[in-house]
């Protein structure tokens, strides 16, 4: 990993609209071979920075080094270009163009990329060949503009919400391109709303939140930053009571059932137990991506006050 | 592949997708013959082949400058709004490259409209004009479709693609009018003949009829400056904008 090329290399990076910080001094690296994941709540930044690495937005300060070159303002090369693929969150095509005719166009603005047939082959719309733009559905589209994005061989792709509208097997299939594109050596940014995209193709995870990154690592280790596991169950006791119990961080309540929030769930459960014998229903589970992801860009105030607010 | 492939490649790309949009070429392609016809020929006062040729060259300049602002406008504002532009934007696609290939197919369009009000006037209106008159306006018409296309450019970069068609007929219509391309301008009154000089539209028209000595008898060279300078300042405002746009949002 270490001899590995690094492809992107974002240093301090900091965009403001109108007086508001969208991009806090933002700090990223991208090896060629690795996928990272970008995750964050809407707002978050994640298309600003995309954009702003793109050069389809300049940025206030910072640095951005692509494929080795360091960029400046808002222009990128066309020998930058041709070694780049982009798939945006709105790509839309000309609705009355047919999939092999955008196909043919595209692969002519590439000097050594795919021929216009294989582009067809690669988002896998042979059978719709001939089907305009505007007639596909959802996923078919998302296909074929995933081709564009390879359609210039590129070793640096960038996939903004690549999946969006995807049935699964569709999904699958993609990730299996997005996990073929890694064995070739292309080095991939992803942006995702889908946790079990980030769990499935991801080497590492950046977590952006607010314009920065407030933790970043490999899926698992992203999941082992919320030491936590939830306890579920149905119980006579009261909020103080359960608040009492052992390594019990925080609770709710849902249609009599309790989630309890416990940094040590096998000392939780005990101590509930010996409490309420008539605890029923009784879970405990792994946090999933998703949750140590809202945990961690849940506002600070939230996660301290919650306990008292119940203890009050 | 080679540049040159690129440019023919979006050229030919750009036209088929507007050549199927019937909603695009109908209106563009019959409106200016079938009016032509009505208020060039039928309705002609006299009936006379004069009055034909007058309304040939005003008509020929209402048919023209419709695709071109129609094609700029609202396309660009509805490529804006899909992302297809930024997509293109940020592939190796020379932007000269998506901007001539709109240039192109307007001058198709043109031609089409300029070949088919030719043919009604030649035909059915009686206008006979020397070789040199027809080809002479059949260039002029073609070349004075460029302030009109940078005009759709302006509406198509500033606009959203909602809003675009609506106010493309809200300048177009107008100033066909009010440059005297429906009526001759000596029809109307004397102030809107005073304010036709406001209309890029007027100075063309102007200049193809002193082509069949039936202008208002202002020297050639001053509607051609008029014509250019607007030309000029239409590129100015239009690269400040394109600047603007690149650097800002997405």
């Amino acid at each position: 990993m270490s001899t590995m090329q690094t492809q992107v290399k974002v240093t301090g990076l900091v965009k403001r609209f109108a007086g508001k910080t969208v991009l806090d001094g933002v700090d990223l690296t991208l090896a060629a071979g690795e996928v990272l994941c970008i995750l964050g709540p809407n707002g978050a930044g994640k298309t600003t920075l995309i954009s702003a690495i793109l050069g389809l937005i300049g940025a206030d300060s910072g640095d951005i080094q692509l494929l080795g070159q360091l960029q400046k303002g808002t222009t990128r090369s066309m020998a930058l270009r041709q070694q780049c693929g982009v798939m945006m969150q709105i790509g839309s095509l000309s609705a009355n163009l047919t999939v092999a005719e955008q196909c043919d166009l595209f692969s002519c603005y590439y000097q050594s990329g795919y021929r216009a047939t294989e582009l067809v082959s690669i988002a896998g719309l042979e059978a719709h060949a001939k089907a305009r733009f505007g007639r596909l559905s959802g996923g078919q589209k998302q296909r074929l503009l995933f081709a564009l994005a390879l359609a210039g061989k590129p070793k640096l792709v960038f996939l903004d919400e690549p999946t969006l509208g995807m049935d699964v097997e569709a999904r699958r299939n993609l990730w299996q391109q997005i996990r073929q594109l890694k064995q070739q050596g292309v080095a991939v940014v992803l942006t995702t709303h889908y946790l079990e995209e980030a769990e499935q193709l991801a080497d590492r995870v950046m977590v952006l939140h607010q314009g920065r990154f407030i933790a970043s690592g490999s899926p698992a280790e992203l999941k082992a930053l919320t030491r936590y596991k939830l306890v579920q169950c149905c119980t006579a006791l009261s909020d103080e009571a359960l608040l009492a119990l052992p390594a019990v961080l925080a609770l709710s309540r849902e249609q009599g059932t309790v989630t309890l929030q416990s940094s040590h769930a096998e000392k939780t459960v005990l101590a509930l137990l010996t409490q309420d014998s008539n605890v029923s229903q009784l879970e405990v589970k792994q946090v999933a991506l998703e949750q140590a992801f809202l945990q961690l860009t849940a506002p600070a105030a939230k996660h301290s006050n919650g306990t008292k607010e119940h203890a009050a | 592949m080679s540049r040159l492939s690129i440019y023919q490649k979006e050229a030919w790309y750009d036209l088929i997708s507007v050549w199927r949009t019937p909603g695009f070429v109908l209106p563009a392609l019959a409106f200016p013959v079938v009016f032509y016809v009505f208020f060039g020929v039928l309705f002609s006062p006299s009936g006379s082949s004069s009055h034909a040729a007058y309304m040939l060259v005003t008509y020929s300049c209402f048919g023209i400058m419709g695709p071109a602002m129609f094609n700029f406008a609202m396309n660009i504002a509805s490529d804006r709004a899909q992302g297809w532009l930024t997509l293109k934007r940020l592939s190796p696609m020379p932007v000269s490259a998506y901007l001539l290939a709109k240039m192109a197919t307007s001058l198709v369009f043109a031609m089409l409209i300029i070949l088919m009000l030719f043919s009604v006037a030649a035909i059915f209106g009686d206008v006979r004009l020397e070789r040199s008159q027809w080809l002479g306006l059949a260039l002029l018409l073609l070349a004075g479709t460029v302030p009109f296309a940078l005009i759709g450019l302006l509406l198509g970069l500033t606009l959203s693609d909602k809003a675009a068609p609506g106010v493309v007929n809200l300048i177009y219509l107008p100033m066909a009018f009010l440059s005297g391309l429906w009526l001759p301008v000596t029809m109307l009154p004397s102030f809107l003949q005073q304010l036709a000089w406001v209309w890029p539209s007027y100075h063309l028209s102007q200049l193809g009829l002193k082509l069949l000595a039936m202008d208002q008898g202002q020297p050639w060279w001053l509607h051609l400056t008029i014509l250019l300078l607007f030309t000029g300042i239409l590129v100015m405002i239009n690269l400040w904008i394109f600047r603007r746009y690149a650097g800002a949002k997405s």
